[in-house]
């Protein structure tokens, strides 16, 4: 009876802790349960990525019944490491989401930024461009002024050379009738008096005042600011103050003439001096017709021309 | 009604047998292997959290192999659909570990950035 009684209590100590082993969840159950654990409590998980979350926790129910069901088995084992895993894979997606999601708010701001960049390169672009085309168009207008120029000097060229042409006109015309010298008081026009006046007169001949137009017109082409000079000049014959005179007079004639023909009043004045200055010998026919004549001496300007 | 006798008694042996042999998960290995590949090409094996699923995963592919040589073909899929789990886990981590480099570089090249607009600011 005793003995029975102990094998009875053996009996059930043995079964309870066959029973007790059996209730012992496995490792990897224990680690499946941690692992959901911390995906779920994490907010975030459930949040950005629900479906794995979801898958895990089915599989973890999956390994609990496989538990409850059969204990420790190894099916149990792989359901619950498959549950594990699961856990771990559904948190690394959501990272990885969460990563990639700042990334590209990154890389959008950055966008943004390049834009702005980009916008205040084309400012400046369009700013230089601005300064270029005003460049452009000062040059632009440089060379039309340029061009205006050049025609301004040709058309001065050409007048000047037609000036220099009527001048010489003036000149050989001149050089017909009477004898032109470069001396060093200036040109010096020399005039026969018999060309100009009547014997011991000094009213100025018809002829001579045709030929004394072709003076005023050389004299016109001539420095405007250069002084012209009109001297009267007589041979020895007859006293010396009638001649005087008589040159002063004709100088006169001849002075007042070339102003009525155009040229400057003050820019001409008149001198007479009779036989005093002669350029021939008074005693032949010859020379006394040489020494009666009018000088017109164009004394060139300080300024030179 | 003999012969329908007869023929069941030779059938039902048969359909036991059937239903008791595991066919070789081929598929579930091809799987298996494919997941720990990508994984790989993903650049597993240099990502510090995704080296320990990927070599757990090929340690269980060369474990279901052996067990489908012994004819254990129900021990082979289990492990190969442990197998399959820590290869794909193995290539989110590696994947993880890929964003992650990505955001860093991101980050510095928006600061180039803004130091580029705040220099181009001052210009103006």
């Amino acid at each position: 009876m005793r003995t029975q009684s102990y094998i009875a209590i053996l009996g059930l100590l043995v079964g309870g802790l066959a029973a007790c082993a059996a209730s012992l969840p496995p490792q990897d159950l224990l680690s499946a349960r941690n692992a959901y654990q911390r995906a779920s409590n994490d907010g975030s998980t459930a949040k950005i990525n629900p479906s794995d979350l979801d898958a895990a926790h089915k599989q973890l129910n999956v390994a609990e019944a496989a538990f409850t069901e059969n204990g420790d088995t190894q099916d149990t084992r792989d359901q619950a490491y498959l549950a594990m895993r699961r856990a771990e894979y559904a948190e690394v997606i959501a990272r990885t989401r969460t990563t990639d999601q700042a990334t590209g708010a990154t890389v959008d701001a950055m966008h943004a930024d390049e834009k702005q960049t980009v916008a205040g390169t084309a400012a400046a672009l369009a700013r230089s461009k601005t300064a270029l085309a005003s460049q452009d168009s000062a040059l632009a207008s440089k060379d039309v002024a340029l061009a205006a120029g050049k025609v301004a000097l040709k058309d001065e060229k050409t007048r000047r050379e037609e000036a220099e042409k009527r001048a010489a006109q003036a000149m050989a015309d001149l050089a017909k009738f009477a004898s032109v010298k470069q001396e060093a008081r200036g040109m010096v026009i020399t005039l026969s008096g018999s060309v100009l006046f009547a014997s011991a007169k000094s009213d100025l001949l018809p002829e001579a005042q045709l030929k004394l137009n072709d003076v005023a017109n050389a004299l016109i082409k001539e420095d405007p600011l250069s002084k012209i000079v009109v001297e009267g000049h007589t041979d020895s014959q007859g006293g010396v103050p009638y001649n005087q005179e008589l040159s002063q007079k004709r100088a006169q004639a001849v002075r007042d003439y070339l102003v009525s023909r155009g040229i400057a009043g003050d820019r001409v004045t008149s001198q007479g001096f009779g036989p005093s200055r002669s350029i021939a010998d008074n005693k032949s026919p010859e020379g006394r017709a040489n020494n009666r004549r009018v000088e017109i001496v164009v004394q060139p300007s300080p300024t030179g021309q | 009604m003999h012969n329908s006798i007869r023929l069941l008694l030779i059938t039902a042996p048969l359909i036991g047998a059937c239903a008791g042999s595991f066919p070789p998960p081929t598929q579930r290995l091809a799987d298996a292997q494919s997941a720990e590949r990508s994984a790989r090409e993903v650049g597993a094996n240099d990502a510090p959290a995704a080296q320990l699923p990927l070599k757990l995963a090929q340690d269980q592919i060369g474990q279901a192999q052996k067990a489908m040589a012994n004819g254990e073909n129900e021990r082979a899929d289990s492990l190969l659909i442990r197998a399959k789990m820590d290869g794909e886990l193995a290539l989110a981590q590696a994947r993880e570990k890929t964003a992650r480099v990505d955001h860093l570089e991101a980050a510095a090249d928006s600061a180039e950035q803004k130091t580029t607009n705040a220099i181009q600011g001052a210009v103006k």
